[in-house]
């Protein structure tokens, strides 16, 4: 009888146990993770207060680098971050408040405008939208 | 009153406006074309020729007198009067040409932002020169540009667009018995068909890639003063070119000795560059000029092994983080931003024009940040990896239990009374 | 009412669904003990991994997107970002392929032991109804992730499709929702794979677990005969609780495997599908299609004026239909002459193992 109950305490803690270490990571891949979906059509640039007024900064969407601009009026503009010569990252230059590509010295106005150098044709512009205290950026898949 | 006018409107009668006497046809095209042989090349192609095309015709550069000489009146049609210019030449060709492409009035016409300086330009080159000082065999304008079928320069098929260029110097300088005379070599050709210009220009379809006059000037053709290559080919590469001027400015240096650009990377047989071209390495080109021992070897030794550190390291992180991949880690993220550490790679090798090795080091610097932060991603992966085994272990160490403890139950339950 | 909680609500629940009567079947149902007894485990298997890829199935639907876009960037960000995303994601993609095994190993199981005699022939042809279902979840699913080996072997699986004289070009057009390979076969086969199917299996399923309680596990006509000599009926066992708890011991030694498989070996993710790229050498389909897919590379490309594919389709059309009607056939297990039907099975299983081998090597 002790060993009938001694193997139904066995019985039932390891059953339990695993039970238990099959729920706990379903229960974890249930909870949503910080970010709530594959950034493919949308992504986190950067938080509102994080740019000032004339600069800029490098975000990643999905596999390819964004490029965010605060414009002195404090609008935001975002562009693919691939240059259109031959796929270096562009920077914003502030002192020249031109996009500008330092491989080969491609210049692009703050409309992604091709204005300067080797690079054939403007950076593709994505959507901005600001909400939430977030500078969160669109464009179709 | 009004119905007075109204009548006087309708009845007065409608004249057409007087109609223009139809031109008859050029005497010049009509006989040139009846004559055959080489009088009928000279009018064959005036369909493509740009003056052609503008409404010019054989008079409005040979003068004479189109309207007359149908009948076969040569002296007629060829009327000094009306000023007839026979065959200009070679000597006279230039002048021949800038009667009209020197005449601002008169190119306005056709062309707004037309330049007219190409005369003054081309007494500056050496063909110039030399043509004023009578030599028939220098080029002149009708060399490169064709006679009687000339095409406009963007015209793809013109001798002188950018794709047929080199084609047409070749003509000449790579005439060894002509350049023979002059002294000059017939290599550069073949040395720029090599280059990694030619390629661009000729496989990669880049008209933005030079070709002879992109470095050599058009009209004003000369070799680019020893002192001036840094300008020819800071004229596209111009961030290397003004950290170049920057150092010759920092340093007082009088790099006039080492001709600029072409120390390192040739002038007609330009290959892409390489990161071995850095360093003291056997394909240095630092060495040539600071041999060990100098001072300055050991600076182009230190950069040299800075770059190699930053382009291995980056390697490296590459290398074990696609290890990682395959081994089921998903670390898109951290190689993506690996790629600032590719951009430092190439910002390094812009920034040797500075020859300046702080500069070049603090680059490189701020590159094996990026790298470390990969290994260290790539380090943390594969401790997740490891993480995942640890779980596995104590998950099956539980799952043997529980089977244990159901071989026992079953024995328990089936064991005889 | 007193008594205790638990015999309380049991009681409140037997009043109205009537689940005595369901335990009442569970405790006079017995599995027969013999010699061959091991292979009766194969069925609840199969169910148990079913069950699993139901479960992972519906945990991954909750982060997976079904477009040519948001695909394979959907199925990256469950391996990394989500909390033991790669765990279901590779318990999903390893259940897969063991289910598959399980199957076929329960089919041939059944197959050689004649299980499919009168009167369970219904049983069987469900079954085989289950196996096509069971495959053409694997085709479908396989798409799912939007790789590059995935999107070819899809082209070459319903380029194959297509070929069947007549209606092989609607069959193409109606699995690809289009003439190609696109983001639309994507959502279909998705479609397909999580509504359809399931949908379908639920009721064969059902009708197959029915077939089973009412007719009891089969004895194999050898065990019979035996049985019938020494005068007595074949030892059984109570199927609750000792084969269940036998059962519970291979589910939960099964878990533990694909625990082992999917943190050891995960499933790979391989590169983005690009519709426009050539299609890479060494493309083939999942090992279960193997044998199939070298079959129909091996045949020559014309034989006798017909096509050499075709001959191919019709002889696995055939082939099937026979396997399929097998119970129709083997009316007299007991007979010689069905001995010629056993021979037959290790045949076809001697062809599938040899050819699934034959596509790995080769490739």
């Amino acid at each position: 009888m002790r060993r009938r109950r001694w193997l139904n305490a066995f019985l039932g803690t390891s059953a339990g146990a695993m039970v238990a270490s099959i729920l706990y990571p379903v229960v974890r891949y249930l909870v949503p993770p910080e970010l709530p979906e594959a950034p493919t059509t949308r992504a986190l640039a950067a938080r509102e207060d994080e740019l000032r007024p004339n600069q800029g900064r490098l975000f990643r969407f999905g596999s390819r680098p964004g490029l965010l601009l605060r414009l002195p009026d404090g609008s935001y503009r975002a562009y693919d971050g691939t240059c259109t010569h031959l796929n270096c990252t562009v920077q914003y230059r502030p002192d020249l408040r031109q996009i500008w590509c330092a491989c080969h010295n491609g210049y692009y106005d703050v409309g992604g405008r091709n204005v300067s150098g080797p690079p054939p044709r403007p950076l593709d512009a994505w959507e901005v939208h600001v909400a939430n205290g977030e500078v969160v950026v669109t464009r179709k898949a | 009153m009004g119905a007075t006018l109204l009548v006087l409107l309708l009845a007065a009668p409608v004249q057409e406006p007087p109609r223009p006497a139809p031109t008859p046809p050029s005497s010049c095209l009509q006989c040139h074309a009846e004559l055959g042989g080489t009088a009928a090349e000279t009018v064959a192609r005036l369909g493509e020729d740009i003056h052609g095309q503008k409404g010019l015709s054989c008079h409005d550069c040979h003068g004479g007198n189109p309207a007359v000489g149908h009948d076969g009146d040569i002296d007629a049609a060829h009327d000094p009067a009306r000023g007839w210019r026979e065959h200009p030449t070679r000597l006279q060709v230039p002048q021949f040409c800038a009667r009209c492409h020197a005449d601002a009035e008169y190119m306005k016409r056709f062309n707004p932002h037309t330049r007219i300086d190409q005369l003054s330009e081309y007494r500056t080159s050496v063909h110039g020169q030399k043509n004023a000082a009578g030599d028939t065999r220098t080029a002149v304008c009708v060399d490169c540009h064709g006679v009687h079928g000339i095409r406009a320069v963007a015209d793809a098929r013109s001798s002188v667009h950018p794709t047929h260029l080199a084609d047409t110097c070749a003509r000449c300088h790579t005439d060894e018995k002509l350049m023979g005379q002059y002294g000059l070599p017939t290599v550069q050709y073949a040395d720029y068909k090599n280059s990694v210009h030619a390629h661009a220009l000729y496989e990669k379809g880049d008209l933005g890639a030079p070709t002879c006059n992109d470095c050599h000037g058009s009209h004003g053709a000369v070799p680019p003063g020893v002192g001036s290559v840094a300008n020819v080919c800071g004229s596209c590469h111009g961030r290397e070119a003004s950290l170049f001027r920057e150092t010759e400015q920092k340093k007082g240096l009088d790099l006039d000795l080492c001709i600029q650009c072409m120390v390192c990377h040739d002038n007609h047989a330009v290959k892409a560059p390489t990161p071995d071209m850095l360093g003291v390495g056997p394909r240095s080109t630092c060495v040539g000029c600071h041999p060990p021992g100098e001072p300055l070897y050991a600076a182009a030794e230190r950069m040299g092994a800075g770059l190699q550190r930053l382009r291995t390291g980056l390697d490296h992180a590459r290398e074990l983080l696609e290890r990682a991949e395959r081994a089921g880690v998903e670390v898109s993220e951290d190689q993506f931003a690996l790629q600032q550490a590719q951009d430092q790679v190439i910002e390094a090798r812009v920034l040797v024009h500075s020859f300046d090795e702080e500069r070049f080091q603090a680059n490189v610097d701020e590159g094996v940040t990026v790298v470390e932060a990969g290994l260290a991603a790539g380090r943390r992966a594969f401790g997740e990896l490891r993480e995942r085994r640890l779980g596995l272990g104590v998950s099956l160490i539980v799952i043997v239990a529980v089977i244990a403890g159901l071989v026992l139950k079953v024995r328990e339950i089936e064991a005889k009374p | 009412m007193s008594g205790l909680p638990a015999a309380r609500a049991w009681a409140w629940l037997d009043e109205r669904a009537g689940l005595s009567a369901l335990g009442e079947l569970a405790r006079h149902k017995r599995v027969p003990l013999h010699r061959h007894s091991l292979w009766y485990y194969l069925g609840g298997m199969a169910l148990f991994l079913f069950s699993i890829q139901v479960g992972t199935g519906i945990l991954l639907l909750l982060y997976y997107r079904g477009s040519a876009g948001e695909a394979f960037e959907s199925v990256q960000f469950i391996m990394a970002k989500v909390p033991f995303g790669w765990l279901i994601r590779s318990l999903h993609s390893w259940s897969a392929n063991v289910l598959m095994f399980v199957v076929f190993a329960h089919m041939f199981s059944t197959f050689f032991l004649k299980s499919y005699r009168r009167p369970r022939e219904l049983t069987w042809f469900t079954g085989m109804g289950l196996l096509g279902l069971m495959l053409a979840f694997g085709f479908s699913g396989y798409l799912l992730p939007w790789n590059t080996l995935a999107f070819f072997a899809t082209q070459v699986g319903t380029e194959v499709a297509g070929s069947v004289p007549v209606v092989g070009r609607f069959i193409l057009r109606l699995l690809r929702g289009g003439d190609q390979v696109t983001g639309g076969t994507l959502t279909r086969f998705y479609g397909i794979h999580v509504a359809v199917l399931p949908a379908l299996t639920t009721v064969v399923l059902g009708l197959h677990l029915v077939l089973v309680q009412k007719h009891g596990m089969s004895v194999p006509p050898g065990v019979e005969e035996e049985s019938r000599r020494e005068g007595r009926a074949p030892r059984t066992l109570p199927f609750v609780p000792s084969f269940l708890l036998r059962d519970a011991i291979g589910w939960c030694a099964a878990l533990g495997v694909l625990a082992a498989l999917a943190a050891l070996f995960p499933w790979e993710l391989g590169t983005k599908a690009d519709p426009f790229a050539a299609a890479p050498a060494g493309i083939r389909p999942e090992w279960y299609f193997g044998f199939m897919f070298q079959t129909l590379k091996m045949l020559p490309g014309h034989v006798l004026g017909v096509e050499g594919e075709l001959l191919g389709i019709a002889a696995f059309t055939v082939g099937a239909l026979v396997w399929l009607v097998a119970p129709l056939l083997d009316r007299r297990p007991g007979h010689p002459a069905s001995r010629a039907f056993t021979v037959l099975g290790w045949a076809v299983l001697a062809y599938i193992v040899a050819f699934t081998v034959l596509m790995y090597v080769r490739n």
